[in-house]
């Protein structure tokens, strides 16, 4: 079994590398194509359709600074496959270094106990549940926009501030009672 | 780093200088991350252990940070000014989008107090309307008494007395003036001569028929249907059948009804 660990290699000058894993490589592309488009610093997407990740280009990968696993919530198999892939990441990933991005929220098909399960799952490793809109080019540039600013924390861009110190602020929690409807 | 490109400006020396902070950061940054590769992996699978290292991570850091002495970024002052001059104006931009943020967001609120001022003025408006109206609904009723309500009602029960005497009477003026008797009737016509005399003692007048039908009407209205005998005069019958004032029966053609006018 061969980790992903967040420090096994030196970091890259001015560059943020952040990982999508989406086992339906839907909303990946799209995601990339906009994250790539930031100026002031290099960002380098790789993606995954699950983890762990091939053993062949272990060398030529850099070091991976923030991993998001995309979750569409009507479908059961997006959701089983991130769980799995969640072995394979080093712990110290889910010091900060983690998050996850539910697509479909709104769907009348998804199933609100998926998102509670998901929302269980974020709350429990301390990271960070954002929601986004894959279908219209707004949706994509706000989850853009926020995955950036996890990122440059993350990759250690922002000054004073630490992946571990925003996690803190930013993890997903549990409400008390789970049955109460939520607010999204 | 993030210096890095405000240096392109900055004299040879300052440059050689930030690059040698860079260098010296580097090599710090190589040391600590060969440590890291040889620490020992420590793997814990119950999320209770790893909140808890969590939790250790967090105060390590937290110590880490109370404990750190603040540190100039360079000796030398221009790279200062322009280090700064880059944060100010990214910190300017940063602060427009926030004021014109907050532009946006007072105007919505200022168009949402104007329609709920709106609102409160027609709400108002209402409540005075209606408190009115209960007001004089309150005088009213305070004037009126049982004797007053009494003789008002008295009062309409005669004018309908003298409506319907006035009714009444037209009609019977009418009867009198445009049909007649069958009798009158044959004695001015020539050809109704030839009808036999004995029928015509027993006639009764339109007036009556109708009064017969009214009755009838108004006492049985289960049942308002009355029979046709010789003495009610046939043309009369088909009068008051083609004008719509008696319906025959469905099942029985020599029983007829008063038209239900109500």
């Amino acid at each position: 079994m061969s980790l992903l660990k967040p420090f096994s290699k030196l970091p890259g000058l001015n560059t943020a590398n952040i990982l999508l894993v989406e086992s339906e490589e839907q909303f990946q592309q799209s995601l990339a194509d906009a994250l790539v488009e930031e100026t002031s610093v290099t960002v380098n997407v790789r993606l995954a359709k699950s983890l762990p990740l091939p053993m062949e280009n272990d060398e030529s990968r850099p070091r991976i600074d923030l991993v998001v696993f995309i979750i569409n919530l009507t479908s059961e198999l997006s959701f089983q496959s991130a769980e799995a892939s969640l072995k394979y990441l080093d712990p110290g990933y889910f010091l900060g270094k983690v998050c996850f991005m539910v697509t479909n929220a709104r769907n009348a098909s998804s199933p609100a106990e998926r998102l509670d399960a998901v929302r269980k799952l974020a709350s429990s490793l301390h990271c960070p549940l954002l929601f986004a809109e894959d279908q219209t080019p707004d949706g994509v540039a706000s989850a853009t926009e926020r995955l950036l600013t996890i990122l440059k924390v993350a990759a250690g861009l922002v000054p004073i501030a630490t992946a571990l110190y925003v996690s803190n602020l930013t993890r997903c929690t549990l409400p008390l009672d789970i049955d109460l409807p939520s607010f999204d | 780093m993030a210096d890095g490109r405000a240096a392109a400006q900055l004299s040879e020396a300052a440059q050689s200088e930030l690059l040698d902070m860079c260098e010296e950061q580097f090599a710090q940054l190589e040391k600590l991350q060969n440590e890291i590769i040889l620490c020992e992996p420590d793997f814990c699978e119950n999320p209770q252990e790893q909140s808890v290292k969590r939790l250790i991570a967090t105060e390590a850091e937290l110590k880490q940070w109370s404990t750190v002495e603040p540190q100039l970024l360079a000796e030398n002052p221009k790279i200062l000014l322009e280090a700064g001059k880059e944060e100010m104006h990214k910190l300017c931009s940063e602060l427009e989008m926030v004021a014109s943020c907050y532009e946006a967001k007072r105007d919505k609120l200022k168009e949402t107090m104007e329609l709920e001022q709106k609102w409160l003025e027609e709400n108002k408006q209402m409540l005075a309307a209606a408190s009115g109206h209960n007001e004089r609904l309150q005088i009213e009723k305070e004037k009126l008494s049982e004797h007053t309500v009494l003789q008002d009602i008295k009062e309409k029960i005669q004018k309908m007395k003298v409506y319907q005497e006035r009714l009444m009477e037209t009609l019977g003026y009418i009867l009198e003036k445009h049909i007649p008797l069958p009798q009158e009737d044959s004695s001015t016509n020539k050809k109704k001569k030839n009808v036999p005399h004995e029928i015509h003692e027993n006639l009764i007048s339109l007036n009556e028929i109708l009064e017969i039908l009214m009755n009838k009407a108004l006492n049985t209205p289960h049942d308002p249907y009355v029979v046709i005998d010789d003495t009610f005069w046939p043309p009369y019958v088909e009068m008051l059948l083609r004008y719509g004032i008696a319906v025959r029966h469905h099942e029985n053609n020599f029983k007829i009804r008063l038209e239900t006018f109500f």
